[in-house]
């Protein structure tokens, strides 16, 4: 599942995550696969009904974590004890300990900024427009609302399949979202 | 949450963590009204505050003008005031971190509604804590001496000193506990966006919230991304806080060279923390009538934890002074069994020993707990005597050191206390801004959490 949330398709409005997600079901069996939800909170069970993998955002976490814990002992080391030494009472130049503290904050700063800039870039964040937005009455998926998309690649010829089925599986509304202007 | 957090149910006797809530639409419009519509006697209030930022401007500006010999500090007490309130204010702040990442990751349900405000006062109170090193530093405008810079003077920050380690700390900790927060904010500013009653307002909430547009995979990434800044910023209040017992428990200092001193500050921390959250919560939900989404749930647990913090604080003590006898260095024995209860600052001292160690025995009882009047007194004591506490530890041991020939008793100048007053008004002042203009309870929490007591219930 490499592909991001459907630009385009047919949307559809469900009462209840409980609806949402016998929808998804519904849609599955019918053989849709090109789908995404829009809920005003996590819903428990949409991620496996979706195919999610586990997001990735913990190894960037990780491998940033590392570069800031190496960055800060290193630049400590190098300041401290080859560059500019200075003998405080007979201490050693290399003070591993003392470094201690800088190094953790350090990891710990590296590592949350690495996973915010990852939920940025996964989540397209400050892309403040989204063809879904367009849609009148989507307002509702930040409120009580949950909404699941079709994508276009799915629908293609099949869209009045898609509205069918999206209407049998209790949909209180189904709009088609248009594929935006390549401008 | 999780499997696990909506599998345990509560225990009947316990209040409900959410009561009433007819549905989704209703919750969310009645969380964000305060803030389309404020709310009355907010100007007046936020004017009154104004009135504390603008002292704090005249003593910082006339601090920095004339130097910091207008403080009250001077050799032996070289740390005073500049200190005591960056310990409090930190110390405060850790509460925040601790209800929103610490708890979050217990499947404490209880935090969802009092997160954002925990978290907006860790800010607040980071960015008082920030000040008073900074103003301290003497001509605060070289503070970026301390950072690793290729400076033109060929010399490097020293490493083996607490000064760096305090810098980067607080750095971190402020630049963490902000993006935590934003990023718990997210879903809230779109709501805010989606149901904002003018297009200015609209426009404003739709620029912070990003683009936020909760599609399955957005959750996806964001409940783990979530999760790992909780465990990320979670280890932030130890390291945080045990940093700045260290600039103490480095020195040799007698009543300051102690390995007891970073789990104390930390437990210390947390306990004042705790008090300053009931302190504003509080007031908050009698403000917006938010009775049903912090309910006295709410408030006995975290009386609780002002109880096992309190106890914390209470052993601290007493080993702290079994230990100055035990150990059997004089001058070590000499400060805590004579000067700090006998001395210059006994009636202070004797203060701090009642406010942490008696007021939290009230929490005993389920009555007090529930209590808005002795929640709010017992905070306010506990949270002063926190204050007093930091006095003690810093004016009381340096200002009768090893030589009793450079005794020297220390008291504040109105600088002192117009900075620490100021400081105060800054905290409410910005707090006021926050809960005009940001959802304050976590709308996408609460409503998640109703979601999964429904849910249970229908089971």
């Amino acid at each position: 599942m490499t592909a991001g949330t459907p630009r385009a398709g047919v949307l559809a409005e469900f009462g209840t995550p409980e609806e949402m997600l016998a929808a998804l079901d519904g849609l599955r069996g019918a053989g849709f696969s090109r789908l995404d939800t829009f809920t005003p909170y996590p819903v428990e069970g949409v991620e496996e009904r979706l195919g999610l993998r586990r997001s990735s955002i913990p190894r960037w976490a990780f491998a940033a974590g590392l570069a800031g814990a190496a960055l800060a002992f290193l630049v400590q080391w190098w300041t401290n004890a080859v560059d500019y030494p200075i003998n405080v009472g007979g201490r050693p130049l290399f003070s591993g300990p003392a470094w201690i503290p800088i190094t953790f904050e350090t990891t710990v700063l590296c590592a949350a900024l690495a996973t915010c800039f990852a939920l940025g870039l996964k989540t397209r964040l400050t892309a403040l427009w989204h063809p879904v937005f367009e849609v009148p009455g989507f307002e509702s998926a930040q409120v009580d609302r949950f909404w699941v998309i079709v994508g276009t690649e799915d629908v293609g010829r099949r869209r009045d399949a898609a509205v069918a089925e999206l209407r049998r599986l209790g949909a209180r509304r189904v709009v088609a979202v248009e594929e935006e202007d390549e401008a | 949450m999780s499997e696990a957090s909506a599998a345990r149910a509560l225990p009947d006797a316990a209040p409900p963590v959410l009561r009433g809530a007819s549905d989704d639409r209703a919750l969310t419009d009645q969380l964000l009204r305060p803030v389309f519509e404020g709310a009355p006697g907010w100007r007046v209030l936020l004017a009154l505050s104004g009135a504390g930022v603008l002292l704090l401007l005249v003593a910082t500006t006339y601090t920095v003008a004339v130097g910091i010999g207008a403080w009250g500090n001077n050799i032996p007490a070289a740390w005073a005031f500049g200190i005591i309130n960056f310990v409090w204010w930190i110390g405060i702040g850790h509460a925040g971190t601790f209800i929103s990442a610490f708890l979050l990751l217990l499947q404490q349900r209880w935090r969802a509604s009092v997160n954002r405000v925990a978290e907006a006062m860790t800010l607040f109170a980071v960015i008082n804590a920030g000040l008073f090193p900074l103003l301290h530093l003497g001509r605060p405008w070289f503070f970026y001496w301390l950072a690793p810079y290729p400076a033109t003077m060929q010399v490097w920050p020293q490493f083996r000193s607490a000064l760096p380690w305090d810098m980067v700390a607080v750095l971190t900790y402020f630049t963490v506990s902000l993006l935590f927060w934003y990023v718990g904010l997210l879903p809230d500013l779109a709501a805010a966006r989606d149901r904002a009653p003018t297009p200015r307002k609209r426009r404003a909430y739709g620029v912070f919230a990003l683009g936020w547009k909760g599609s399955g995979r957005d959750w996806s990434h964001y409940r783990v991304a979530y999760g790992l800044l909780a465990g990320l910023a979670t280890p932030l209040v130890i390291s945080v806080h045990s940093i700045v017992s260290m600039d103490f428990a480095i020195a040799q200092l007698p009543g300051w060279h102690s390995t007891i001193f970073p789990p104390y500050f930390v437990a210390g921390a947390i306990y004042s923390g705790f008090a300053m959250v009931l302190l504003l919560v509080i007031p908050l939900r009698a403000w917006f009538r938010l009775h049903d989404v912090i309910t006295e749930r709410h408030l006995d647990a975290m009386a609780k934890v002002l109880l096992v913090t309190g106890w914390i604080m209470l052993y601290s003590y007493v080993v702290e002074a079994f230990l100055a006898w035990y150990g059997g260095n004089a001058f070590e024995r000499y400060t805590l069994l004579v000067g700090l209860p006998l001395g210059p600052y006994a009636v202070l001292y004797w203060a701090m020993i009642a406010c942490n160690c008696l007021t939290p025995q009230l929490f005993w009882f389920r009555r007090m707990r529930r209590s808005i009047p002795a929640l709010l007194l017992g905070s306010l004591l506990i949270v002063t005597g926190m204050w007093l506490e930091r006095f003690v530890i810093i004016v009381g041991s340096l200002s009768r050191d090893f030589l009793p020939s450079s005794w020297h008793v220390y008291a504040p100048t109105w600088v002192d206390l117009s900075i620490l007053a100021g400081t105060l008004g800054l905290f409410a002042f910005l707090f006021l801004l926050f809960i005009r203009f940001v959802p304050f309870v976590p709308v996408s929490e609460v409503k998640e959490l109703r979601h999964e007591l429904a849910r249970e219930g229908s089971r």
